[in-house]
């Protein structure tokens, strides 16, 4: 596709992103920020920590989507992945105190945790046909319930306590390369590893033979059918992967970056699976452009601490609005993606 | 076209009707399945984490209606589901995933707490200011909650914002900006709490029945009454049959002359409308002041499972808010006296959602074990064409 095309094709987007950006120049020379101090690689760094586990959601939530099925219970995943990371890590230290391997053990146990939910979510859209919103909203209420139920289990309390995160690691040459070194060579292994996830989502979606049946099971999954693949199975298969990614970005969250499960008001991931699923339709469901719509977010997420720097001050409850209120502003902004043709509608073989 | 209009609205009306009543028992067999299935999981859930499940069940049944004080609160958390159920299930039915009636519920309790407030000391006291306050501040509710999913309504029809993700953030919204409010502006002096004053003593639903300082026998009737008005207007006007016709048949009520765009705005506005009702009787007659909003029980939230166990029929709402009102009494009572935690209802709440979006499961249940038999293979309410509309 040409850029004369793309830009043909997405003109409400492209349109939409200058007219922000112009408001935005004119909000800053109106109110005079210093918007040298605010654009530091402090900001890039905090931004990009903050996106990581938006991304993850957002790029396993992408194939489900692709592939047919609406996962709306990203949120609710998130929760579960940022529960069981934390309790696994817990659990793993014993009454000692949480090392390094143990918060590998978390991670794990997170991964594997959300797998098996999303399967059985899987089995209940997909086998049983049920409504797709409905349910994904079903699973973000049982997050919100047993999360904080399990956590009061565990800890006697609906948040851990204090936990410690992932250690950075220090990639040697690399780190020494001037901004993108310290941003991803000198940094937690989860940002590291999510850039690659958005890499390889992207490889795998637009040039392998997987990545045409994964768009195909949600496109056309007659033809697909008639090519002799089970389109259920595609399906299968990109569910649990938008499960497992969301409970590694629920993990990353509570012990890659965060310090423990928080369980009081909406749990910890507060939105941010929510916030995912307008990423990658920001991002038009390509895996890097879900990933950069992802930076965006995490860069208002991050702006409270960015303003505190250079001392703007705006109430702390206002700052944390902008999040949700950028993702307004998106989705608006985006208005009509163009939604694989067969979201929602289970695929029955004639039998 | 215009002569043969009402042959044409008759055919219409009568296939409206059709699909949505000739599933009402399979969908009632469904609804009390999903529930006990729920039940029964939660109660799995209490006996692994250690507690026990026997206890667990025969607590839940005495703290919903074991005393009259017990009774009196599971009618008060009715109340509240009830109207916020109702709120949901007007959207729903049109096609419309109103996700957002926790937010209009918050803002149309700020508008209620405002006015009460505001306009206390240019009124007259007693029982005549207190009805005129009360009145007064309802309306209020009613509006603000109308012009706050009005909006999500316009993102949808004008910007094809898809609305489920539009009304979770507006739920984040109206919390964080009416904390700052009732933080910033409206808490007295010295208070550490962000609470706003408390409202005059004449403004209080009186209680009648029940000697309760948060239910009033007036707050329920309240919401029956908003039960019967949506009931008729959805069944009986113009335009709750072009919603619901909107709903089922998109294709069906563009032909008879709906603009679907006003049409979901109105479907939006009217669902917030009872939304901020709901806020307006959660202010009056639970509160009596007005707090921070992320303190607040999330009705809003347990409402969209009253709705959907009600399969969004207005009337349904009202055993369905019952039963669920009853369950949050009883976790609750649970949560003083058990030491099981009480957001383990919270979670028995989703699964009850999750099961009722499975029909199929349970249909495949009864196939199986050759319980029931009816409606197994001809059930003629697909769900909703999908909200996309791509039309493929």
């Amino acid at each position: 596709m040409s850029v004369a095309d793309y830009a043909a094709r997405n003109r409400r987007r492209i349109g939409g992103t200058a007219l922000a950006l112009v408001l935005l120049a004119v909000l800053a020379a109106l109110f005079d920020l210093p918007v040298a101090d605010l654009l530091t690689v402090g900001t890039a760094e905090r931004a990009l920590r903050a996106a990581t586990p938006i991304a993850l959601a957002a790029i396993g939530g992408l194939y489900a989507e692709k592939s047919g099925v609406f996962n709306i219970g990203l949120e609710g995943f998130m929760i579960f992945g940022a529960l069981s990371a934390a309790g696994a890590a817990w659990l793993s230290a014993g009454s000692g105190s949480v090392g390094q391997p143990d918060l590998w053990v978390g991670i794990l146990a997170a991964v594997g945790v959300c797998t098996l939910l999303t399967l059985l979510f899987a089995v209940l859209t997909i086998r049983y046909e049920a409504d797709q919103i409905v349910a994904g909203l079903a699973v973000w209420f049982i997050g919100l319930g047993f999360g904080p139920f399990t956590a009061t289990v565990l800890w006697g309390g609906v948040s851990s306590p204090s936990l410690p995160n992932i250690d950075n690691v220090t990639v040697p040459l690399l780190a020494e390369v001037p901004v993108l070194g310290r941003l991803l060579f000198d940094a937690s292994p989860l940002v590291l590893f999510t850039v690659l996830v958005a890499v390889a989502a992207w490889v795998v979606l637009y040039r392998t033979r997987y990545g045409y049946w994964v768009q195909a099971a949600g496109e056309n999954p007659e033809a697909l059918d008639t090519a002799g693949v089970d389109v259920n199975r595609v399906r299968y298969a990109a569910v649990v992967f938008s499960g497992a990614m969301a409970g590694l970005g629920g993990a990353v969250l509570s012990i890659g970056i965060g310090s423990g499960f928080t369980g009081t008001g909406v749990t910890m991931v507060d939105g941010r699976g929510w916030i995912a699923i307008v990423a990658y339709l920001f991002g038009n469901y390509n895996p890097l452009g879900a990933f950069g719509a992802s930076l965006l977010f995490g860069a208002t997420d991050m702006l409270q601490v960015q303003f505190q720097t250079v001392g703007i001050s705006l109430p702390g409850s206002i700052v944390g609005l902008f999040p949700y209120v950028a993702v307004l502003v998106v989705l608006n902004l985006v208005g009509y993606t163009r939604v694989p043709s067969a979201v929602g509608e289970p695929y029955d073989t004639e039998e | 076209m215009s002569s043969d209009a009402p042959g044409a609205r008759a055919a219409l009306d009568r296939a409206a009707d059709r699909m949505l009543r000739a599933t009402v028992v399979e969908r009632f067999a469904i609804a009390v399945a999903a529930t006990l299935l729920a039940l029964l999981l939660g109660s799995v859930v209490v006996a692994a984490s250690g507690y026990d499940a026997v206890e667990f069940v025969s607590s839940l049944v005495y703290g919903a209606f074991g005393t009259t004080s017990n009774l009196a609160f599971t009618l008060r958390q009715s109340t509240m589901l009830i109207l916020a159920g109702v709120a949901v299930a007007v959207a729903f039915r049109a096609g419309v995933f109103n996700i957002g009636v926790q937010g209009q519920f918050v803002v149309g309790g700020f508008a209620t707490a405002v006015t009460v407030l505001f306009l206390a000391p240019h009124l007259p006291g007693g029982a005549v200011g207190g009805v005129l306050l009360m009145g007064l501040g309802t309306l209020a509710a009613i509006a603000a909650g109308g012009a706050y999913a009005a909006l999500p309504g316009m993102m949808k029809a004008y910007a094809d914002a898809n609305e489920v993700i539009t009304t979770i953030m507006l739920n984040f919204i109206a919390s964080g900006v009416v904390f700052f409010v009732v933080d910033r502006y409206l808490r007295p002096a010295g208070a550490s709490a962000p609470n706003t004053e408390t409202f005059p003593e004449y403004v209080a639903l009186p209680s009648v029945v029940f000697d309760s300082a948060s239910f009033s026998v007036v707050g329920l009737g309240a919401a029956l009454a908003t039960v019967l008005v949506v009931y008729v207007v959805m069944a009986r006007t113009r335009f709750g049959y072009d919603l619901v016709t909107s709903g089922y048949q998109e294709p069906a009520a563009a032909y008879s002359g709906v603009d679907p765009e006003r049409n979901v705005v109105a479907t939006m506005t009217f669902s917030g409308m009872v939304a901020g009702l709901a806020g307006a009787v959660f202010t009056i007659m639970i509160l009596g002041y007005y707090s921070d909003p992320s303190t607040f029980p999330r009705f809003g939230f347990d409402a969209i499972a009253v709705s959907l166990l009600a399969a969004n029929n207005p009337l349904g709402v009202v055993p369905a808010g019952l039963l669920f009102g009853g369950l949050d009494a009883g976790g609750q009572y649970i949560g003083f006296t058990l030491d099981v935690p009480p957001e383990l209802v919270d979670g028995v709440v989703g699964l009850v959602v999750l099961f009722v979006a499975v029909p199929e499961l349970f249909r495949m249940a009864a196939r199986r074990t050759g319980l029931g038999g009816r409606g197994s293979s001809e059930s003629p309410v697909r769900r909703a064409e999908s909200d996309g509309g791509d039309g493929r």
